[in-house]
């Protein structure tokens, strides 16, 4: 049988965590997604012993305060992406600005130096990959979609989703749905 | 990265190498020459796995199709990313390909250039999944 | 009819006979009692009569010896005792008949008894009498009391015997009353029954003459269809048999006979003599059909037959049963030659199985070398294109330019290839039908082109498109290419407006459409406001590799519609264009509903 799930990173991540720095004897706190106090410093063995433990559960302690700052854009990029309902019809550019206090124009430049990607294209990336959750779940049209998505129109969600994937929305919805039959053939065999 | 190449055209495996010599990433290629080659090589014991599989359809001995219903079956290889770089086939066939579990399906192109940004933008994507917390499930790419 | 009309004369003639056979019975006996009556009757006649003449001769011979005993009383001469003994005898024998006589009536008998008694005393009397006048006194005191005695007795003998003859005419008169009023009954009702009998006979006569009538008329049909039959079995080249499940005897036609080369009827009708002429390795499929009818399962078979010529024929066999009003069930047997035909078929088979035989070879090696092509073809692209980036720069500019033009041409061969790889693919065989919403495929269709569509600004109309049973991906392809077409070949600086209409049609109202007004087709129509075209090219755009503009002017190799006509011919249906040059162009396609 299937079951649908829901993952809340959060509470996920900060388990992990919290049991990971326990496991050291370290004492911390959790200041806020993404970011740990430690109420002592490191030792290089055990940082290393520590990005080991948290790198099976495929956390990552980031070295540089740019490849922080590029991974607090994409969380907010994708929270942002994710948003229940549908995606909100604020500028990007402004959001993001704001809501990690740095101009738009340092945080493009910056995104790019890092990530050899732009902005708009890592955007452009996780809303298709929102379009094929959605799609992948049958449960409602590509209007619909692309409403959610904030698309002007359907051709144009069409076209975007054409070019990241090489494929139709359509296609893709026909790809998925025979592949579940195919699983399910087996799985009965 | 680790990269494998299963095809039996000679120039179409140079072709291959020297493209990822001249790309920026850092890769480790291979290559073998046909299907049986490819489940052996894959089938050792204590084999580093490559990243990503680049799987030519017209094989002798064993093709591609074969090749990628059996590898869907193996739990230890059916995670690779597995991509169809072959001669234009219809879009049914296309099609086929992803139901039985391709990620990718790259059309040889014609020239050498397209072939690098090609090559680049396939790694680079599947770089994305592998990263960003994308749903490897839904890495279809066809180019 | 005419079976219920036999019924109906069979049943008035044997009612008619038993009606007769009754009246005839009913009738003699009347007339026998009748003549039994009548004898009676007179026997009785007679007997009265008799009896009558009897009495008044006894009177006449009591007369007699009265007379003589008066004679004698007065002549004392015994001549006159001559009559009295005479009569005394006579008198006896009378008395004697009217016993016999009488014998049945008793009242009459105790009458008779009462005369004889009165007679005797008379005759007593008259004795005594006698006595006392021959005595020689003669006492007139005696004589004139026996005279008186005797007178009176004599009256009282004329009232008996006046009383019995009345008696016995009372009695006649009686019985003659009964018989006249049973007499009379008779001849009405005798009557009556000649009435009825007559009508009944009368009718019966007329329905059996109607019903000769019938079956004459239906006799003179039957002779001709008889002949009609004979005719057409051997103009048809079929032969008839019957089989009469009741009597197990079959019947051949003598069309049957001839077809297996012999003489009408010259051999016994029986399976086994039919057999003879079957082909012994078929010899099972006859006698398994001869069992299945049985079994009341028939269908046709078809086995070889030698013939008595030996040449071999097929034929085809198959019969039915038929259970008439009385039951008996009789199969028909229809066998045909079907020689003609059976090598007809065989010959069109071969030849098609020599077509599609030749057709997937010719599609196989389309497919292959297309598909075989493209690679040299690629491999020589790319180390073009590897030379063009390495080795640029050191090339003379003739090599450049020359390398120029090998990379146009090598990329001309290779969109060739790929349209030739596109048509190709665009077959029927192993290609799966199923029912597939078209207004799905247009929306898929859209997406697909969506780049060109946002690009040029074009707005897609349709109507509701119907789900038919056709390929889902060639039917997209024939969409992308109709409507590829209006977005690539429309007005510059004028947004695409395309147009899809449908609706359904019989194939009567156009003549382009196979079939008859029971055929319908949908037609669908993607009309544009793009460039259009000249309609004497109509026809030759459709042709492979026919293209109306250069192909600086617009890309493509011409091979789109070509591909299209394919498509729409895979699945028995037709296109047609019409355009107007500069005002737009309508393509139709018409698929069988």
């Amino acid at each position: 049988m299937k079951l649908y799930i829901k993952y809340d990173i959060n509470t996920t991540c900060k388990k992990v965590l919290e049991e990971q720095l326990e496991k050291e004897q370290l004492a911390f706190s959790l200041i806020s997604f993404g970011e740990i106090e430690l109420l002592e410093s490191l030792s290089g063995d055990q940082l290393k012993r520590l990005n080991e433990s948290l790198g099976n559960y495929g956390i990552e302690i980031l070295e540089s305060p740019k490849s922080i700052l590029v991974q607090k854009i994409k969380d907010a990029i994708i929270e942002m992406v994710y948003m229940d309902e549908k995606l909100p019809t604020f500028k990007v550019s402004d959001y993001l600005a704001e809501k990690l206090k740095y101009s738009y124009g340092y945080l493009f430049n910056l995104f790019q130096e890092v990530t050899y990607t732009s902005i708009v294209n890592f955007i452009i990336l996780q809303k298709t990959e929102r379009a094929k959750e959605l799609l992948a779940t049958n449960e409602f049209s590509i209007t619909e979609i692309a409403w959610k998505l904030n698309y002007s129109s359907v051709a144009h969600f069409s076209n975007q989703f054409k070019n990241e994937t090489g494929i139709t929305p359509t296609t893709f919805l026909r790809i998925m749905n025979k592949r579940r039959k195919m699983e399910e053939e087996i799985k009965q065999l | 990265m680790h990269i494998l190449l299963a095809d039996d055209d000679e120039d179409d495996r140079l072709f291959f190498r020297d493209a990822f010599e001249e790309i920026k990433i850092k890769t480790k290629v291979e290559t073998v020459n046909d299907g049986v080659e490819l489940m052996n090589y894959l089938t050792q014991p204590n084999i580093k796995l490559p990243h990503i599989l680049f799987l030519d359809l017209n094989m002798p001995r064993k093709g591609g199709i074969d090749c990628l219903l059996e590898l869907k079956r193996m739990d230890q290889v059916k995670n690779i990313a597995v991509v169809i770089y072959s001669t234009s086939a219809s879009e049914e066939d296309i099609e086929e390909t992803f139901v039985l579990g391709a990620n990718v399906y790259l059309k040889k192109p014609n020239d050498f250039s397209t072939l690098k940004k090609t090559l680049e933008a396939v790694i680079t994507t599947n770089w994305q999944y592998h990263t960003s917390g994308l749903n490897r499930d839904n890495f279809i790419l066809s180019i | 009819m005419s079976g219920r009309a036999i019924f109906t004369t069979a049943f008035l003639l044997k009612g008619s006979f038993i009606v007769a056979l009754f009246i005839l019975i009913f009738t003699s006996s009347v007339s026998y009692k009748h003549t039994v009556v009548i004898a009676e009757s007179t026997e009785l006649l007679v007997r009265s009569y008799k009896i009558q003449i009897q009495l008044e001769q006894l009177v006449s011979y009591v007369k007699d010896a009265e007379t003589g005993e008066r004679g004698y009383i007065i002549t004392r001469d015994s001549d006159f005792l001559q009559p009295y003994n005479t009569a005394r005898d006579k008198i006896k024998g009378t008395l004697f008949a009217l016993q016999y006589l009488t014998s049945q009536n008793l009242r009459q008998q105790h009458n008779l008894d009462s005369l004889l008694l009165l007679v005797n005393l008379r005759l007593a009397l008259l004795k005594s009498s006698l006595e006392i006048s021959s005595a020689e006194n003669l006492n007139k005191r005696w004589l004139e009391e026996n005279m008186t005695k005797g007178r009176k007795t004599m009256d009282i003998i004329r009232s008996q015997i006046n009383k019995m003859i009345d008696l016995e005419v009372s009695n006649f008169n009686e019985h003659q009353k009964k018989y006249n009023r049973e007499i009379s009954i008779t001849p009405i009702f005798t009557l009556f029954l000649f009435t009825v009998t007559l009508i009944f006979l009368i009718f019966s006569y007329l329905k059996i003459n109607q019903d000769l009538e019938i079956q004459k008329r239906t006799n003179e049909k039957l002779l001709i269809s008889i002949e009609s039959i004979k005719h057409a079995e051997i103009i048809g080249e079929f032969g008839t048999s019957q089989w009469n499940l009741k009597t197990n005897k079959r019947y051949y036609s003598d069309n049957l006979y001839a077809l297996l080369g012999c003489e009408p009827q010259s051999f016994e009708a029986t399976v086994e003599n039919f057999l003879k002429f079957v082909h012994p390795d078929d010899r099972h499929i006859v006698t398994n059909g001869v069992k299945e009818v049985t079994d009341n399962n028939p269908f046709p078979v078809e086995y070889r037959i030698i013939r008595k010529d030996g040449e071999i024929r097929f034929f085809k066999s198959i019969g039915k049963f038929i259970t008439d009003n009385g039951n008996s069930k009789l199969y028909i047997g229809i066998s045909r030659d079907i020689t003609q035909q059976h090598l007809t078929e065989q010959a069109l088979v071969e030849r098609n199985r020599e077509l599609e035989h030749s057709v997937n070879e010719l599609e196989s090696f389309n497919r292959v070398a297309s598909h075989d092509l493209q690679e040299p073809l690629r491999k020589i692209q790319t180390f073009i294109s590897r030379i063009s980036e390495k080795e640029l720069s050191a090339m003379s500019e003739t090599s450049k330019e020359y390398f120029a033009r090998i990379k146009t041409s090598a990329s001309r061969m290779r969109t060739l290839i790929d349209d030739l790889l596109l048509f190709s693919r665009a077959n029927k065989i192993e290609k799966v039908f199923e029912k597939t919403d078209f207004n799905q495929i247009l929306e898929s269709v859209r997406q697909e082109l969506s780049q060109t569509i946002e690009e040029k600004n074009a707005v897609i109309r349709s109507a509701s498109l119907p789900t038919l049973n056709v390929i889902p991906f060639q039917i997209q392809q024939l969409f992308i290419n109709l409507i590829g077409n209006s977005l690539k070949y429309s007005n510059p600086d004028v947004p695409p407006e395309i147009k899809i209409e449908c609706e359904i049609m019989s194939a009567g109202t156009s003549p382009i459409l196979e079939g008859n007004a029971s055929t319908n087709y949908y037609k669908i129509s993607v009309t544009d406001n793009g460039l259009g075209f000249e309609q004497k090219y109509a026809d030759h755009i459709f042709v492979l590799f026919h293209r109306l503009h250069n192909k600086s002017e617009y890309p493509g190799t011409g091979i789109g519609l070509a591909i299209c006509k394919k498509i729409v011919e895979n699945h028995n249906g037709f296109i047609t264009a019409k355009g107007i040059p500069g005002i737009g162009s309508t393509f139709t396609i018409f698929l069988p509903a």
